[in-house]
């Protein structure tokens, strides 16, 4: 895992960053109807301990439904609640009615929660892409419009996100990439008609600032899986925004324009 | 040689340190123990190695009028012995340090047993942990009550009236303008206490005219063996204070400049001064210790002192330390 500490000095200017008592989501994915049946009736969600996120403490849970659900529902979140409590739970106490499971024994985290309360307005994953766990903030959570809203990140990347947005870009951001044992995160990403556009913003970290915690993937290893690859410095950004902007619209045309 | 910092973390906003909310919200240590497993995970990725957990972990666990809450720590068994598990793996070194309310040779007697109630179940977590003895709660002797022998006599009461699971957890640590550490050095005499020494403590108030060497060596021995002492560290704060005010007869907006108090706590660690400080101890052959940096920058700082030491001090990084692992 790469560590780089070279942006320390940035720590005490950014006005962006959520203030630590600001109130903490964990969206978490949804993929059958029986879970949400158990999120209402019963006050709970599980996370295999396994396969937790780094973050999985919070002070609301919100769910983000797949497409098992109908299609009132699916590939939005819709509901969250309050976080009551935290237990580690075998499988087969969790779901007595499964102990022959073939995880019976694995741990859970069962995650008690209040009653579940309606979103003012569902937030939609625009495009079909894989989504796992997203920490977010209550705020983000109350007034995202869509799923790429939610994403926590420094000045720099909201502000391309904000211009992306206000462009019609139809960006995603902080998608993965699964290289062998690595996840890499890419900042945005453009599907074009004629290729793929990964923007990278240098000079700081996926989620949050300061403290650098992910691997850096190289140009050669996008481009080998078929990305054409952009870097942003961060004063490009804060000093020559438009610039950037134009500098996105130019490998856009290359790449034969939006996809529609 | 491992670096710690206390309680928050500021590297990566949001991680908190224990579950805040307010009575009225039901808070419970489930919810901390998640909020530390994420911490846990960050400091290994950082390869952080020494951490201060919050004493607010199990909210209002000793309260006495909300006996809902006391129930907790049994209630998170599996919980806390999977953070714990968590922490050995990693060669994690978990502490405490007791609130400030926590004053143990006080002569009210309900401050007293809410002392030691609180100290109960600080070791009580420490234990649900399953933590080495390393694992400590560090405290101050408390009020000096116009008689500092007394006081000290007080504490020694006070600590041999605690239960022995309470008594193995503590360590005891000097202050800066009431207690030296000749007086700890006299309560270890009577009690067997490891001593945790400050070197911004001792630099402030040391009536005995110490040395920094004498003072840590005392300090240092004081621990049991096959169990690394640990000490404090922080730098004086140099920053001027900035106060805004209005004039109370014109009203007019002022600025009032204050200069720091020296026992206020930077926010960094003064890399020079704190060279000097493991030159003195390496070069006195003094035993191996951790040290914990009592910052305002929290780990923002001991990754800063890292960068420091690797810069300014390689040698100390080639002979003494594994730069990366501190």
């Amino acid at each position: 895992m790469g560590r780089l500490f070279d942006d320390l000095d940035d720590l005490w200017t950014d006005p962006a960053l959520p203030g630590e008592e600001e109130p903490r989501v964990l969206v978490a994915v949804m993929n059958d109807p029986r879970a949400l049946e158990i999120a209402r009736s019963a006050s709970w969600y599980r996370i295999p301990v396994r396969r937790a996120p780094p973050r999985v403490a919070a002070d609301y849970l919100a769910f983000y439904q797949t497409g098992a659900f109908g299609s009132e529902e699916r590939w939005a979140i819709n509901y969250y609640a309050p976080i009551r409590r935290y237990h580690i739970v075998r499988r087969r106490d969790l779901l007595p009615e499964e102990a022959n499971h073939p995880r019976a024994n694995d741990e859970y985290y069962k995650i008690e929660i209040s009653p579940l309360e309606s979103l003012p307005h569902p937030i939609p994953s625009r495009r079909l892409r894989r989504i796992t766990f997203i920490p977010t903030t209550l705020r983000r959570l109350l007034n995202a419009e869509e799923i790429n809203d939610l994403w926590l990140s420094d000045r720099v990347k909201a502000e391309l996100w904000d211009s992306l947005k206000a462009q019609g870009i139809p960006a995603e951001r902080q998608v993965n990439l699964r290289e062998e044992d690595e996840t890499y995160h890419m900042d945005f990403v453009i599907y074009c008609q004629n290729g793929r556009l990964a923007i990278l913003c240098e000079g700081d970290d996926f989620g949050l600032p300061i403290v650098k915690e992910t691997s850096a993937i190289t140009d050669y290893e996008l481009t080998a899986a078929g990305w054409t690859v952009l870097h942003l410095e961060p004063d490009q950004m804060s000093d020559r925004p438009q610039e950037a902007l134009t500098h996105i619209h130019q490998v856009i045309q290359e790449l034969g324009g939006l996809v529609d | 040689m491992r670096f710690g910092f206390a309680v928050q973390v500021l590297g990566r906003p949001g991680l908190k340190s224990h579950d805040s909310r307010r009575w009225q919200n039901e808070p419970h240590l489930s919810v901390s123990l998640a909020y530390l497993r994420d911490i846990l995970g960050y400091l290994r990725r950082q390869n952080i190695r020494m951490y201060r957990l919050s004493a607010e972990l199990a909210p209002y666990v000793t309260h006495p009028d909300m006996p809902r809450f006391h129930g907790q720590i049994d209630e998170c068994t599996v919980e806390l012995n999977s953070v714990g598990q968590m922490a050995r793996g990693d060669g994690l070194r978990l502490s405490f340090h007791a609130p400030m309310t926590a004053v143990l040779n006080t002569p009210d007697e309900t401050t007293a047993a809410k002392t030691a109630a609180e100290l109960n179940a600080l070791a009580r977590l420490l234990d649900g942990l399953k933590q080495g003895p390393e694992a400590v709660i560090v405290l101050h002797i408390g009020g000096v009550y116009g008689d500092r022998h007394a006081a000290c006599h007080h504490f020694v009461e006070r600590y041999h009236a605690l239960p022995p699971a309470t008594r193995r957890r503590l360590a005891l640590e000097h202050d800066d303008n009431r207690f030296s550490v000749g007086d700890i050095a006299w309560i270890h005499d009577q009690t067997g206490i490891p001593l945790v020494y400050d070197h911004l403590h001792h630099r402030c108030y040391n009536p005995e005219k110490l040395s920094t060497v004498k003072a840590l060596r005392l300090c240092l021995r004081s621990w049991p063996d096959g169990v690394r002492p640990k000490v404090h560290f922080s730098s004086p704060s140099t920053a001027m204070h900035v106060i805004q005010q209005r004039h109370p007869i014109t009203d007019a907006r002022m600025r009032l400049l204050h200069p720091p108090q020296p026992t206020e706590h930077a926010d960094f660690i003064h890399p020079f001064e704190f060279i000097a400080f493991l030159r003195t101890a390496r070069e006195a052959a003094l035993p191996d210790f951790d040290v914990m940096l009592e910052v305002r920058a929290k780990d923002l700082a001991l990754l800063r002192l890292r960068q420091n030491l690797t810069g300014f001090a390689p040698a100390l990084g080639e002979d003494f330390l594994d730069l990366s692992q501190v």
